[in-house]
C-alpha cells in the first residue's frame, strides 16, 4: 500500500512536469519566434505586393494594352503560384526600388536587380536567379576558348566603352597580341564573331542571349566578371526570404528558370 | 685597485634611456613607413587647357591612393581638378580646431602632380546647426563661422589654391538641408564667404551658383529651376559677390550639340545660364563647369550607350576649348570613387576603385594628346 502511493506521487511529478515543459515549449513558440509580418500579410490576403520598373526589355515591360510582360512578371508568378498566392506587380521607377522595399511599402523587388551589398544593412536579398554578367563567347572554331588566358594572339570583338573592352585592355596590357575589334554596339560584336571576323567576342549575358545568330556562336557559361540579379526584401523577415529561396531552388531543379530563359531569350531551354 | 660597479639606479637610467629610444625610432620608422613621397614636380601635357574632372577624394584615406588618383588625372590630360573640402571634416568638434591633415595631403599631391585645384567648400560640423539637421543645413545665424572656415582655407592654401566655390547646388531643397530653397539666404551666404575670402587673399577667384539644372515647375517643394534661381540670385544683388558662375552641365541622354532650350536640361543648357549673365550685365565674368558628364549604365533611364559617352565626353571638352571662350574649366563628374556604390552611379567614372582604367579614360586620354580615336569598325 505505502510502495504504491509513493508511485503514484512519482508519476503526478513526472507527468506534471512533463506538461508543464510542454506548455512552455508551446508559449515559446508563440513568444518567442521571429515574427514575419510581411509574411502573414501576404498569407493573410493572398497577395504579394511585387514592385518592377517595366522598362527593361525582356524582364519586364509594358504590352500594348499596359499589361507589364517579362521574365521577371513570369518569375513572379511562378513564385506566387507556389504559395498558392497572387502577384500584385506594382510599378516603381528603377532608382526607388530598393527604397520602396526598405520602406516597407512593397513585399519585394523583383526587377532584374543586381546584388547590391552596400544596402545589406537595409534589406535583405535572396539567392541569384540570373546571370547578366561579362561573358567570352566564341567563334564555332574555336572551342579551345574558355576563359581570357586563352585569348592570346586572338581578335576580340567588344562594344566600344564597355565593361568588355575594359577586359580586354587590361588583357593587352599583359599579352600585347590580342587584337580588339570595337564595335558600336553588343550585338555588332557578336556579328562580328559570327562572320568570321573575330575568334571571340567579350559582351554581357543578356547581349549574348539575345543575339539572333547565338546558336551559331558558343557561350562559355563561366563568367568572367559575375553580375547577378536577385530578389530584394525587407530585411526582418526570415520566412519570406527563405520561402523566396526555397522556390527559386525548386524554380532551378524544375526547370523552370531555364524555361523563362527559353520563352524570353529564345534558343533551346 | 678595486672596480666600482655601476649602481641599481644607474643601470636603471640607462634602460630608461634606452627604451626611450628605441621608441623614438619606432615613432620615426612608423611615420616614415606611412608618408608617401609626393616625388618630382610634374606638368600636365595636353592640347585642352580647360580639361578638368571632378575628382571624390574627401573619403579616400590611404595617401598612395590619393596620390594615385592625382597622378592618373594627370596622366589622362586633365589640367583641372574639383576637389570637395568639408567644413566639418576640419573643424567638427568647434571653431577653430583645424584639422587640416587631409586637406594639405590632397592639396600638397595636387600641386607636385601640376593640377590646379578648385576647392568646393561647404558641409556644416554639428556645432553650427541643430541637432536634427543634415550637414547641408546652415542658417543665416552661422554664415559667420563659415566665413571663418572660408577665411582660414583660402589663406591656408594662398600658394596654391585660387579659386573656390561657394555650397553646391543650393536650388536645392536637399542641398539645402531640406529647407525650401532661398535665393535671398544663399546671396547673403556667398556676400560672407566672399568678403571673408577677399580678407584672406584678394585674388583668389570665388564661384558663386554650382546650381543643379532642373526645370522644377515654381512652388515645387524639390527645389527651383536654376535659370529661376540665378535671376533672383541677381535680383538679391549677388553680382558684387562672385568673380565667376560655377556651372553644372550634365547631358541626359542628348549629345553635348543638342540646342539649348529652357524646358530641357542638356548640356547646351550652359549657353542658357550664360545668355542670363550677360542680360544682368555679367558677361565679363567666365563660367566654370564644375560637374557634368554622361553615363552609361545599362538601364538607368537617363544612360546613354558607353560608345556615345566616349563620342559626347571628347566632344563637349573640343566644344568648350573651340566654341565656348566665356568657359575656363569643363570638369566632368567623377574621375572615381574610392569603392564601387554598384548604383548607376558607378557608370559616371573614369577608373574603377581598384585603379583600372575604363575605356572611356583611354579615349580621353588620346584626345588630350592629339590623337585619334581607337573607334568602332577599325582595330585597336
Amino acid at each position: 500500500m505505502r510502495v504504491e502511493l509513493k508511485r503514484k506521487q512519482w508519476l503526478l511529478v513526472v507527468g506534471g512536469t512533463v506538461l508543464l515543459l510542454a506548455l512552455v515549449l508551446i508559449l515559446w513558440r508563440t513568444v518567442a519566434l521571429p515574427r514575419d509580418h510581411f509574411w502573414e500579410n501576404i498569407e493573410q490576403t493572398g497577395v504579394w505586393r511585387v514592385a518592377m520598373d517595366p522598362s527593361f526589355p525582356p524582364f519586364e515591360s509594358l504590352d500594348p494594352e499596359g499589361r507589364p510582360v517579362g521574365y521577371d512578371v513570369d518569375l513572379a508568378r511562378a513564385i506566387a503560384a507556389r504559395w498558392g498566392v497572387e502577384a500584385s506587380i506594382e510599378g516603381v521607377g528603377f532608382d526607388g526600388l530598393v527604397d520602396a522595399v526598405w520602406a516597407g511599402s512593397v513585399d519585394t523587388a523583383l526587377s532584374a536587380l543586381p546584388y547590391q551589398p552596400q544596402f545589406s544593412q537595409n534589406v535583405a536579398f535572396s539567392r541569384p536567379y540570373f546571370e547578366a554578367g561579362l561573358m567570352l563567347v566564341a567563334a564555332p572554331d574555336r572551342p579551345e576558348l574558355n576563359s581570357l588566358d586563352d585569348l592570346s594572339g586572338m581578335r576580340v570583338a567588344v562594344e566600344w566603352g564597355s565593361e568588355g573592352d575594359l577586359q580586354a585592355r587590361a588583357l593587352r596590357r599583359e599579352s600585347p597580341d590580342v587584337i580588339i575589334l570595337p564595335q558600336e554596339t553588343a550585338q555588332q560584336a557578336l556579328q562580328v564573331v559570327a562572320d568570321g571576323d573575330a575568334d571571340a567576342a567579350l559582351v554581357d549575358r543578356i547581349s549574348a542571349l539575345q543575339f539572333p545568330g547565338s546558336g551559331q556562336l558558343r557561350l562559355v557559361e563561366e563568367p568572367i566578371v559575375s553580375d547577378p540579379y536577385v530578389l530584394v526584401m525587407p530585411r526582418k523577415t526570415p520566412i519570406l526570404q527563405a520561402q523566396v529561396d526555397e522556390a527559386l531552388q525548386a524554380l532551378q531543379e524544375d526547370g523552370t528558370l531555364a524555361a523563362l530563359q527559353a520563352r524570353w531569350f529564345g534558343g533551346s531551354q | 685597485m678595486s672596480q666600482s660597479r655601476p649602481s641599481a639606479r644607474s643601470v636603471g637610467l640607462v634602460l630608461l634611456l634606452l627604451l626611450l629610444a628605441a621608441g623614438i625610432l619606432i615613432v620615426v620608422v612608423v611615420q616614415s613607413g606611412s608618408r608617401v613621397s609626393v616625388g618630382p614636380q610634374q606638368t600636365v601635357q595636353s592640347i585642352n587647357p580647360k580639361m578638368g574632372v571632378h575628382t571624390r577624394l574627401t573619403d579616400e584615406v590611404e595617401e598612395w591612393k590619393v596620390k594615385r588618383t592625382l597622378e592618373m588625372v594627370r596622366e589622362m590630360g586633365a589640367n583641372w581638378i574639383v576637389e570637395f573640402f568639408p567644413w566639418a571634416y576640419v573643424e567638427p568638434n568647434r571653431p577653430g580646431e583645424g584639422k587640416w591633415d587631409h586637406s594639405d595631403m590632397v592639396i600638397r599631391h595636387a600641386a607636385a602632380q601640376g593640377l590646379k585645384v578648385i576647392a568646393r567648400l561647404g558641409y556644416v560640423p554639428q556645432w553650427a546647426r541643430p541637432d536634427d539637421t543634415t550637414p547641408l543645413y546652415l542658417d543665416e545665424e552661422h554664415y559667420a563661422d563659415f566665413g571663418n572656415y572660408v577665411y582660414e582655407f583660402v589663406q591656408r592654401y594662398r600658394d596654391e589654391v585660387d579659386t573656390i566655390v561657394i555650397w553646391n547646388e543650393p536650388n536645392l531643397s536637399l542641398e539645402w538641408g531640406f529647407r525650401p530653397v532661398d535665393p535671398l539666404a544663399y546671396t547673403e551666404m556667398l556676400r560672407v564667404a566672399y568678403t571673408r575670402a577677399k580678407e584672406a587673399n584678394p585674388d583668389v577667384q570665388v564661384l558663386g551658383g554650382a546650381l543643379a539644372p532642373t526645370l522644377a515647375p515654381p512652388g515645387s517643394e524639390w527645389g527651383m529651376d536654376d535659370l529661376d534661381f540665378l535671376q533672383a540670385m541677381y535680383d538679391a544683388g549677388a553680382a558684387p559677390y562672385f568673380d565667376a558662375l560655377a556651372v553644372h552641365a550634365y547631358g541626359g541622354k542628348f549629345p553635348p550639340d543638342e540646342p539649348a532650350a529652357p524646358d530641357a536640361i542638356n548640356f547646351a543648357r550652359t549657353e542658357l545660364v550664360r545668355d542670363l549673365m550677360v542680360a544682368n550685365g555679367d558677361g565679363d565674368k567666365p563660367v566654370f563647369i564644375t560637374e557634368a558628364g554622361w553615363n552609361d549604365h545599362p538601364r538607368w533611364t537617363r544612360a546613354v550607350r558607353p560608345a556615345q559617352r566616349i563620342e559626347y565626353t571628347v566632344r563637349a571638352y573640343d566644344k568648350v576649348l573651340n566654341e565656348w571662350p566665356w568657359a575656363e574649366v569643363l570638369a566632368f563628374w567623377a574621375f572615381r570613387y574610392p569603392a564601387s556604390v554598384r548604383t548607376y552611379q558607378d557608370y559616371f567614372t573614369f577608373v574603377t576603385p581598384d585603379f583600372q582604367p575604363k575605356p572611356i579614360y583611354e579615349e580621353v586620354q588620346r584626345y588630350s594628346r592629339g590623337e585619334e580615336l581607337s573607334g568602332p569598325g577599325g582595330s585597336d
